[in-house]
């Protein structure tokens, strides 16, 4: 009876040093061992499963929400980082709209609304009625003109539906520059290309928001799937809601809608 | 009756036919160097360049990547209303801090009066526009003359940036005071 005890003691004693041992090195380990590759979790689900040189099943359309917006300019800054834009260029920008009570509208965007909105304008004789921010970007148009002039072929349409730019092949004609109704495109001193935003189709084919999506602490901009019945900008597109285009008369059909746009902005 | 005219010379078509092939050789290698070889594979455009746009490389990542290593932030920014407001919007894009699992370079921490003007950049009462329900707004120095503070203390001094409420409800609870009216 007292050797089965001792035994069963020692033979714990045994385990129990084990399993120090073991744990001790283990956790020396989780030291040592860097942590491993960046872990971005996805976002945009299903997507990091796709193959083929495009985007299948998926509509994907981009919501800025103006009654949101508190121009605070997080998105300017992300998208500075990601694409490292040279100053005094803007991929994506905030305008700022002050209407006064004799129906006068000033619109500014100091450096691209980079540096947020710090100061009120002080050079509006009359009474403020009304100010509102709106960030703008690439519009995304199903029927884009910027494609139609290009006379290398350098910006194509996908057929998942991006307007894309081929920085190898652009000549910086500047024909599209002028073409863009909604002036969202600008010749890169830097690569000495044409250059815009292309709703960060790198990181929508891995699996990420756009970076301007991604930072926006209010939910202004919205990015999604419209095929996709459960998704945000689904029910915003499908609901009554005060939706609009830009320039819906250009006829050029913009994948890029705002929630609660005015008359003055159109 | 008139002469049957005919040649016997015909060195005038070859040399016709000869300028036209070379012509055509060196307009189909020319043709075959200069445009890329996946053009028009898709459309009027290089195929490859859609792959060249896909390998750009990601510099922003999401507070979920960042929160992952910073385990002690992610407690306190979670908590707090600042949970929205991404981290790379202050600290800069994570590709300047880590590269292929390891930690390149170190991101600046905002100070003093950089804090100041990012806080302000958000809830700066002067700049209207901004609506009342989604964000809190103060105006300056007012909101630390209301609060009996120095006029020069910055917004860090009793707010924690990543929870704004934390420490002053800490404060509260300690001290037993109740929220003043607004």
């Amino acid at each position: 009876m007292m050797d089965a005890i001792q035994s069963e003691i020692s033979r714990d004693r045994r385990a129990f040093i084990k399993k120090v041992l073991g744990g001790t090195i283990a956790g020396s380990l989780l030291l040592v061992i860097p942590a491993g590759a960046m872990d971005v979790p996805e976002q945009i689900p299903g997507m990091r499963e796709q193959e083929g040189p495009f985007i299948k099943g998926k509509k994907f359309v981009f919501i800025v929400d103006i009654t949101r917006c508190i121009g605070c300019g997080s998105c300017c800054v992300a998208d500075k980082n990601e694409y490292q834009v040279p100053d005094g260029n803007y991929r994506t920008w905030v305008e700022r709209y002050v209407i006064d009570d004799h129906d006068n509208v000033y619109v500014d965007s100091p450096n691209g609304g980079l540096d947020g909105y710090q100061k009120p304008r002080t050079d509006i004789p009359h009474p403020v009625r009304d100010t509102f921010f709106v960030p703008k970007l690439c519009n995304m148009c199903e029927k884009p003109s910027c494609v139609q002039v290009c006379p290398v072929g350098a910006t194509y349409q996908t057929k998942d539906g991006f307007v894309l730019i081929d920085q190898k092949r652009c000549v910086a004609c500047s024909y599209c520059v002028q073409a863009c109704p909604y002036s969202v495109r600008f010749i890169n001193p830097k690569t000495k290309t044409a250059d815009k935003c292309t709703w960060c189709y790198h990181r929508v084919r891995k699996g990420l928001l756009p970076a301007c999506v991604n930072v926006c602490p209010v939910q202004a901009r919205k990015f999604g799937d419209v095929n996709d019945r459960n998704s945000e900008v689904y029910k915003i597109l499908h609901q009554p809601h005060v939706v609009s285009v830009l320039k819906p008369g250009m006829g050029n059909k913009p994948s890029l809608h705002y929630v609660g746009l005015r008359r003055e902005v159109v | 009756m008139q002469p049957e005219y005919k040649s016997k010379y015909n060195t005038h078509v070859i040399r016709i036919v000869l300028v036209l092939a070379v012509v055509a050789v060196v307009g189909v290698t020319v043709r075959s160097m200069v445009i890329p070889e996946s053009f028009g594979k898709y459309g009027h455009y290089r195929a490859d360049a859609i792959k060249d746009e896909v390998n750009r490389p990601i510099r922003n990542g999401t507070n979920a990547a960042c929160l992952s290593c910073h385990p002690y932030i992610r407690e306190m920014h979670l908590e707090g209303i600042h949970r929205t407001v991404s981290c790379e919007f202050c600290h800069g894009p994570v590709a300047d801090h880590v590269k292929d699992g390891k930690v390149v370079a170190k991101l600046p921490k905002k100070q003093g009066e950089e804090i100041k003007t990012l806080c302000l950049r958000c809830h700066n009462k002067i700049i209207r526009a901004r609506p009342k329900e989604a964000i809190k707004m103060i105006s300056m120095p007012e909101h630390l003359e209301q609060k009996h503070v120095r006029t020069d203390h910055n917004c860090n001094q009793c707010h924690n940036v990543h929870s704004p409420m934390m420490w002053v409800l800490e404060a509260r609870a300690i001290v037993g005071v109740e929220e003043e009216s607004k």
